[in-house]
């Protein structure tokens, strides 16, 4: 396994605040963490909940930006990005599974996955119909590729999402409690769909899960606790 | 950037999803493109065919007796410091403007190839009784045969016959709002009395109605009748009457006569100034009010956006975080004002067509209000009513769009995702 770090988090700190009335109340999520995954790591981050688990993954991604510190992804500082260059990097680099599978009401599951591939003319609508097809059916879903979000379950609004943020071959997918609407028959699923990926395609996973079952079946787990790195443990 | 199937589906759709609000804006722009349309029509319509009316049956160039150049300079003495000049009146005059020796200016005026025909009138307002009624009028004395070349006369009689009017060394022919005041008929004799007080007996030969109210007014005697009770000299007219060949030369014919004959010469187009600009006028006005209909519409378009992008926050951040860039979000909301403009501006050109149509279809009672007559609204018909309706309508959307696209644009995605749950 390559060492070369693909995400790398130096110092960094992430505070929010609530507006309560008058007055800003300021919580630090994050006080002070550094960690970095290497290149085809399958890495889980573990945690109570509200111990900043979404919050770090936001940060690795590109969407949020650190109060003090840098992250870097693929070798740039993308906490320095320009709002659009990170639109064009997530695009190009990143998948993400939120951890509330928002997906696009007005389309079907098959559109939806469509969508990354659309966005920047990536791939023609014939190629990106192909792709979002053999995704979807690999997760189960090829009698569901024309059922609008509110015609899916949850569990099946997840795998669309899933299937969203593979569809363009990302180097780093960054998943959200993937598993957390599915029952242990299509959690499985996912999970030999990562490790395959991972195994396959060196593609680099980071997942925040509270399933412990699906946490051992990683390489690495980085528990967080209170926004503090409170273990990290290699696997295998 | 490409403009993208897929945005204008993302876009499409939206607006489908807010069907009725949706729709209620469309209707806005297509009425107001249909009134808009409809109003530019109606005003275009009533100032063009007036105009090809003055053309057809108005005289191109008037010439008339005033000297071009005045005889009597404005200035006689310089003023200078501790003198006052006093005018009372810069020059004085009793007898009217004349053309002299008629005959000849018109052998001259007709040596231009771009003239077709040129006729002398004079005119004297006098008073026409008829039986206890009296009324001050304005008489022409013309020579018939040339005059109808101009006015038309034999095509617009009412009742009676034209060539009766140059068989007729006493005859007059009344113009229909003077007839219809008078409540006279063909074969009525009439007094007239002139400006020097003696009364003439004329017999009414002929009624006609050109449709022009100025024109309407007038009542026509031969030359050598009108130039009796006027007190002109049998070679003296006041105003020769010019048809040209071709009309937008009439300004250079209009010149070369000034030139060459020292008389004043007014094209028609100097004459109806007034007119055309006071129709402008109105027009101006009917389309400052019809242009607020638009804009009104244009809330509207403001209004579905911004409840789009305001309701789309979660999907706009989605698209955000999976790699679509400002410039692509504020494009799918101008594409959202674009699509209900252009879908808009269509029904609206349809609707305005149809009512075009309908309007230049009812016939109306004859009134005499305004400066022409008609039968039935004249609208006028180009496709650049459509055109200009639509493309205003359009810009309107596009900059009601400018703002919630922006907005759109500047939604953060981890506001909203952290938010949603
Ligand atoms: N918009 C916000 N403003 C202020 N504080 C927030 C905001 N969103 C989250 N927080 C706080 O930040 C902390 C970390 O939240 P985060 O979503 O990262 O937790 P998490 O580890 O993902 O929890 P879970 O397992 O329940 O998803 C929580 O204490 C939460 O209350
Ligand atoms: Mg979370």
């Amino acid at each position: 396994m390559n060492t070369d770090p693909v995400i790398k988090l130096e110092h960094v700190r992430k505070e929010l605040s609530i507006r309560n009335g008058g007055e800003e109340l300021v919580n630090t999520i994050l006080p002070d963490i550094s960690f970095s995954i290497g290149r085809g790591e399958f890495t889980a981050i573990t945690g109570p909940s509200g111990s900043g688990k979404t919050t770090l993954l936001y940060l690795m991604g590109g969407l949020d930006k650190p109060n003090s510190g840098s992250v870097y992804l693929d070798g740039e500082e993308i906490s320095a990005m320009s709002e659009e260059d990170l639109a064009e990097m997530r695009n190009a680099k990143l998948g993400f599974v939120y951890q509330f599978h928002f997906l696009l009401p007005e389309f079907t599951a098959l559109e939806n996955v469509m969508m990354p591939l659309l966005a920047r003319g990536r791939a023609g609508v014939g190629d990106a119909r192909k792709r979002a097809t053999e995704l979807l059916s690999d997760l189960g879903l090829s009698d569901k590729l024309h059922n609008k979000p509110n015609q899916l379950s949850g569990g099946q609004q997840q795998r669309v999402a899933i299937a969203r943020a593979l569809v363009n071959r990302p180097m780093v997918l960054l998943a959200d409690e993937p598993t957390g609407n599915l029952d242990s028959k299509n959690a499985e699923v996912i999970y030999t769909l990562f490790s395959r990926l991972n195994e396959e395609t060196g593609q680099t996973i980071v997942l925040v899960t509270h399933d412990d079952h699906f946490a051992g079946e990683t390489r690495r787990i980085l528990h967080i606790l209170d926004g503090r790195l409170d273990s990290d443990r290699k696997l295998r | 950037m490409k403009i993208n199937y897929h945005l204008l589906m993302i876009a499409f759709r939206q607006l489908l999803n807010r069907k009725r609000q949706t729709i209620l804006t469309l209707m806005g722009i297509s009425v107001g493109v249909m009134v808009l349309i409809t109003a530019v029509s109606l005003m275009d319509g009533l100032l063009q065919s007036f105009i090809q009316k003055i053309v057809e049956i108005a005289p191109h160039v008037i010439v008339s007796g005033d000297k071009v150049r005045p005889t009597v300079p404005p200035q006689l003495v310089e003023p200078s410091p501790g003198t006052r000049v006093d005018f009372i009146k810069n020059v004085s005059r009793d007898e009217q403007d004349v053309i002299k020796n008629y005959p000849r200016v018109m052998d001259l005026i007709s040596g231009d190839s771009l003239v077709q025909l040129v006729s002398p009138s004079v005119s004297t307002d006098v008073i026409a009784m008829f039986g206890t009624m009296s009324e001050p009028i304005q008489l022409f004395g013309i020579v018939p045969s040339l005059e109808d070349g101009i006015e038309k006369f034999s095509k617009n009689m009412l009742s009676g016959n034209y060539d009766e009017l140059g068989k007729t060394p006493d005859g007059i022919m009344l113009g229909s709002t003077e007839a219809k005041d008078f409540t006279s008929r063909v074969g009525d004799r009439m007094q007239i009395v002139s400006p020097s007080g003696k009364i003439y007996s004329v017999r009414v030969v002929g009624i006609f109605q050109t449709g022009i109210n100025d024109i309407d007014d007038n009542c026509y005697v031969n030359i050598r009748l009108g130039q009796s009770i006027g007190g002109f000299s049998p070679d003296e007219a006041s105003h020769l009457y010019i048809r040209v060949n071709d009309l937008p030369k009439d300004g250079i014919v209009a010149k070369s006569i000034e030139k060459e004959t020292n008389y004043t010469a007014v094209t028609w187009e100097e004459k109806a100034a007034s007119v055309v600009a006071l129709f402008k006028m109105i027009s101006g006005i009917v389309y400052f009010l019809v242009v607020f209909v638009i804009m009104v519409a244009g809330f509207g378009v403001a209004n579905v956006l911004i409840t789009n992008v305001l309701e789309k926050a979660r999907d706009i951040a989605i698209l955000k975080s999976i790699g679509f860039r400002k410039r692509e979000i504020t494009w799918i909301y101008l594409m959202q004002g674009l699509m209900v403009a252009l879908v808009g501006s269509a029904i609206g050109c349809l609707l305005g067509y149809v009512l075009i149509e309908i309007m230049s279809s009812i016939p109306m009672a004859s009134s005499s209000a305004g400066a022409i007559r008609t039968d039935r609204l004249m609208m006028g018909k180009s496709p650049e009513y459509f055109i200009l309706a639509s493309l205003f309508a359009i810009i309107v959307s596009l900059v009601a769009a400018v703002g919630p696209s922006r907005n759109a644009a500047k939604v953060n995605p981890v506001e909203i995702l952290r938010g949603e749950r």
